[in-house]
């Protein structure tokens, strides 16, 4: 619409540019697009680049699979061409083949948001997602880590005390209790009393490993694995210690417990034999004492036993806890949080844009696409190419950085 | 719409030759991205970070020219592109100095809450962490 004609005195007025204004409009607009994409990959660029040295998720850490981010760019640029034959064919007034092109465009549209569909599903099943930071997401295996932990501990414990047992629910408690006791618990006690001062990180981090393994290096890894089978070990080896000095001493306490019955029985005991049945009572005494206390740390150990074993925490290629028994407990990712929200700022927002696209195809697909519309197919072409051109910068920043 | 062919206008054309070049041009820079990422050359970090940049800058480029038909468009084009392309290159430019910079010369405290040492960083934090 670039000449106006006065039909009442047959004058014709041209606009000052000699550009159809739909198109103008769609190019300011395209503008200001540039300006708030621009806005939002500084941001990203600033918290990117703001993260302590070495410490942004890798692809692998955090579920990005670089490949199909690769075939979604082609997927873009495929339709950013037909896009470009829809407008070609209805310039040339061919309306059929137009819309064919722009049919093949919605398609591959389509199929673009349904990769970043199972890419973002591959996410969310892992527990990432935008979050608070020190939610879900944490930057280091340290004390506020294992606290996040023991509460959502609590908190899922008793939400599932209180939604009734059904055969699911009985085994994520019992699931629960296991890393209580013989992981967390076992964690904190361990980190408390080692003057070791490379004990902490280590416990921690294979702690936190065993949780969401996927953010620890493979070499880091490996470390934790050695350490693991070092410690399953000796703690074998020390609960078979601990059963074999409970077993002496309840059957001492027994035979014990026998000659005090005995003695008990009879009716007349001379001084020394009284003084007798009063020393082998305080020491029954002792012995029942120290029993409870064996008792304890048998168990303690028994449930760091029965962790190794159920989680497999000694295997250096597992899955994580998390990904193994679908529970979603705090993970350590170093900076995961702040990569979790920036990747789902920019994805989301240029997914937004694509799904607009969309609407505007479908809305065109029904007209008949003839030389009358080429200028609504060249908007809405530009629209989409420049759609295109974002992901053209997002697909290297998000995946290949 | 229906005065779109008031104003004269050249016959339309096909350039259909020229987007199929364009088509295989975007391929092909995918693909030179795609083996740079994968490549030695990402040890060197900022090396390889630009030269992706590059290629998304010579892939956007060939989609405005050529897609977005700006090759075929008056002068009038200059006055929407160079201002947006200018102040959004100097958005992002004027940041980097600053975060890179930061970076580089990490301070040791945050330096030790890294997982993985990279150079510039001090090297405590390594002995630290399994």
């Amino acid at each position: 619409m670039t000449a106006h004609t006065d039909t009442k005195h047959g004058l014709r007025y041209q606009s000052a540019i000699p550009v159809a204004r739909g198109k103008i409009a769609m190019w300011l607009f395209l503008s200001t697009e540039i300006m708030f994409f621009t806005a939002l990959i500084g941001t990203y660029i600033v918290l990117r680049f703001g993260v302590p040295a070495g410490s942004w998720p890798t692809p692998g850490e955090v579920h990005v699979v670089e490949w199909l981010g690769a075939i979604n760019t082609f997927v873009l640029i495929c339709s950013s061409v037909t896009i470009v034959l829809a407008l070609e064919a209805a310039k040339l007034g061919q309306p059929t083949k137009a819309k064919r092109w722009l049919l093949l465009t919605f398609v591959l549209g389509c199929g673009f948001l349904g990769i970043k569909g199972v890419e973002y599903a591959s996410k969310f099943s892992h527990g990432i997602h935008p979050s608070a930071p020190r939610s879900v997401l944490y930057d280091r295996a340290d004390a506020v880590w294992l606290s996040g932990l023991k509460e959502h501990i609590r908190d899922r414990v008793g939400v599932l005390e209180k939604s009734g047992a059904t055969a699911e629910t009985n085994r994520e408690l019992a699931n629960l209790f296991l890393i209580q006791s013989g992981m967390v618990q076992w964690t904190e006690s361990k980190v408390g009393r080692n003057d070791d001062p490379l004990m902490e990180p280590l416990a921690m981090s294979a702690l936190a490993s065993q949780v969401y393994p996927d953010s620890f290096s493979s070499e880091q890894r490996q470390r934790i694995a050695t350490y693991m089978q070092n410690e399953t070990a000796e703690v074998s080896g020390l609960l078979a210690g601990a059963q074999q000095g409970l077993d002496e001493s309840r059957s001492q306490l027994k035979s014990l417990q026998e000659k005090i019955a005995e003695l008990g029985k009879a009716d007349d005991l001379t001084e020394e034999q009284k003084s007798a049945l009063s020393a082998k009572k305080t020491q029954a005494n002792q012995l029942t004492a120290s029993i409870t206390a064996a008792t304890g740390n048998h168990s303690k150990l028994s449930a760091r036993v029965r962790a190794i074993q159920e989680f497999h925490l000694a295997d250096h290629d597992h899955h994580g806890i998390n990904h193994d028994h679908h529970i979603k407990l705090p993970m350590v990712i170093p900076s995961g949080n702040t990569w979790a929200n920036t990747y789902f700022m920019l994805t989301g927002f240029h997914a937004l844009h694509v799904l607009i696209g969309l609407i505007a195809f479908l809305v065109m697909l029904p007209m008949t696409l003839d030389v009358a519309r080429a200028g609504l197919v060249e908007n809405v072409a530009l629209y989409w190419h420049f759609v295109d051109i974002v992901w053209i910068f997002l697909f290297p920043l998000l995946y290949l950085f | 719409m229906q005065d779109q062919h008031a104003q004269p206008q050249p016959e339309p054309k096909s350039h259909r030759g020229v987007f199929v070049m364009v088509f295989l041009m975007l391929c092909a820079l995918t693909g030179l991205s795609f083996w740079i990422a994968n490549s030695h050359l990402m040890q060197h970090r900022m090396t390889a970070w630009l030269a992706m940049m590059t290629v998304s800058v010579a892939k956007a480029f060939l989609v405005v020219t050529f897609f977005m038909h700006l090759w075929w468009e008056k002068k009038w084009k200059y006055v929407l592109t160079i201002p947006a392309i200018l102040m959004s290159a100097l958005l992002v430019m004027l940041l980097v100095p600053d975060i890179a910079d930061r970076v580089s010369t990490y301070s040791k405290t945050r330096a030790s809450y890294a997982p993985v040492i990279e150079t510039g960083a001090e090297p405590t934090a390594q002995e630290t962490h399994p």
